[in-house]
């Protein structure tokens, strides 16, 4: 043995497969490969119907949260548009007239005058002239000093 | 049946299993084989072999034709192969050869292994190769594949293959030999 071992040559070494399979393996191995992979289509399926599951779940609340967001600016936008035209169809003049002789007015109220900004409460919006609402502001102080 | 013919039928759902059950006894021993030789233990080698034609099933439809369906079945086999001695080397946290001293013993006790002294010792002498060059001389001496075949397989040049080959055969000579 030893000495064949000296000259060996895989050349010379008739090909061998020394490994055997039970009998029958090869007859009975396409159909439970079939069986894996009717196992692995039911797993793919229900992987996805899983998947789209939990992405449901995950985007119920956002789409509630944006849908109570969106509700809720909407809601502030009408209710903006609606005080703005309520306002529009009265006259100026009725406007101008309701300040001129609403004697409910206190001094307090055009006091607070000051604080609103020039963006609050425009010239425009008043249409009057500083002068003439300052000649307002003597006759409604001279009416209360003489009451 | 031809490759052709099954990749055509394997395209319409009605003969998709059809199709796929005939590629499965078409390449199944070729496949085996290949990977028996390289995991030694026939119940693991029928775990990858059925594991190999899953992965064949799901990406069949991706499949390319500008490769030969055998090639891309033998390549998917390889690296089933290479992944799993890879995982059981880390498994163990044993170095090279003590996973083929493991094996080497499988040869001696494993049922479904006989053969004579000579045999044994040549597929003992395998065992202390590289598992990749392993794999070239197993398709180049057993299963007699052109380098070019082997080549796109492996994803090595025919040229770093033939030197590998000629490098197997003189090692494994030498082991048998020394022994």
């Amino acid at each position: 043995m030893k000495k064949m071992n000296e000259d060996f040559k895989l050349e010379n070494l008739p090909k061998h497969n020394i490994y055997q399979v039970p009998e029958g393996y090869f007859d009975r191995l396409p159909m439970r490969v079939m069986e894996r992979t009717a196992g692995a289509r039911a797993q793919e399926t229900s992987v996805h119907a899983g998947l789209w599951a939990q992405v449901r779940m995950a985007v119920a609340p956002l789409v509630l949260l944006l849908v109570f967001v969106g509700a809720f600016f909407f809601t502030q936008q009408q209710q903006k548009q609606n005080d703005y035209s309520t306002l529009q169809p009265l006259a100026e003049n009725d406007i101008i007239d309701y300040l001129h002789y609403n004697e409910d007015l206190e001094t307090a109220d055009l006091a607070e005058l000051s604080y609103l900004t020039k963006h609050e409460f425009t010239e425009d919006f008043l249409n009057i002239s500083p002068k003439v609402a300052e000649e307002e502001l003597e006759y409604y102080h001279i009416r209360h000093i003489e009451e | 049946m031809e490759d052709k013919e099954i990749l055509e039928k394997f395209s319409q759902p009605e003969s998709q299993n059809m199709a796929f059950n005939q590629l499965v006894r078409k390449y199944q021993q070729k496949i085996y084989w290949h990977i028996r030789k390289m995991v030694i233990n026939h119940d693991d080698a029928d775990d990858l072999t059925q594991e190999v034609f899953v992965k064949v099933w799901k990406n069949l439809g991706n499949f390319r034709q500008d490769a030969q369906l055998y090639t891309w079945i033998y390549r998917i086999a390889t690296n089933e192969c290479l992944t799993f001695l890879s995982n059981k080397k880390k498994r163990f946290f044993l170095p090279i050869h003590d996973v083929a001293a493991e094996l080497s013993e499988k040869i001696d006790t494993s049922p479904g292994i006989s053969g004579d002294e000579i045999q044994l010792k040549l597929q003992k002498a395998l065992l202390r190769l590289p598992d990749k060059q392993r794999l070239v001389f197993n398709m180049k001496y057993y299963d007699e594949m052109k380098y070019e075949e082997i080549s796109e397989i492996l994803g090595t040049s025919v040229g770093a293959l033939k030197t590998s080959y000629h490098l197997a055969v003189k090692k494994i000579e030498e082991f048998i030999k020394l022994d």
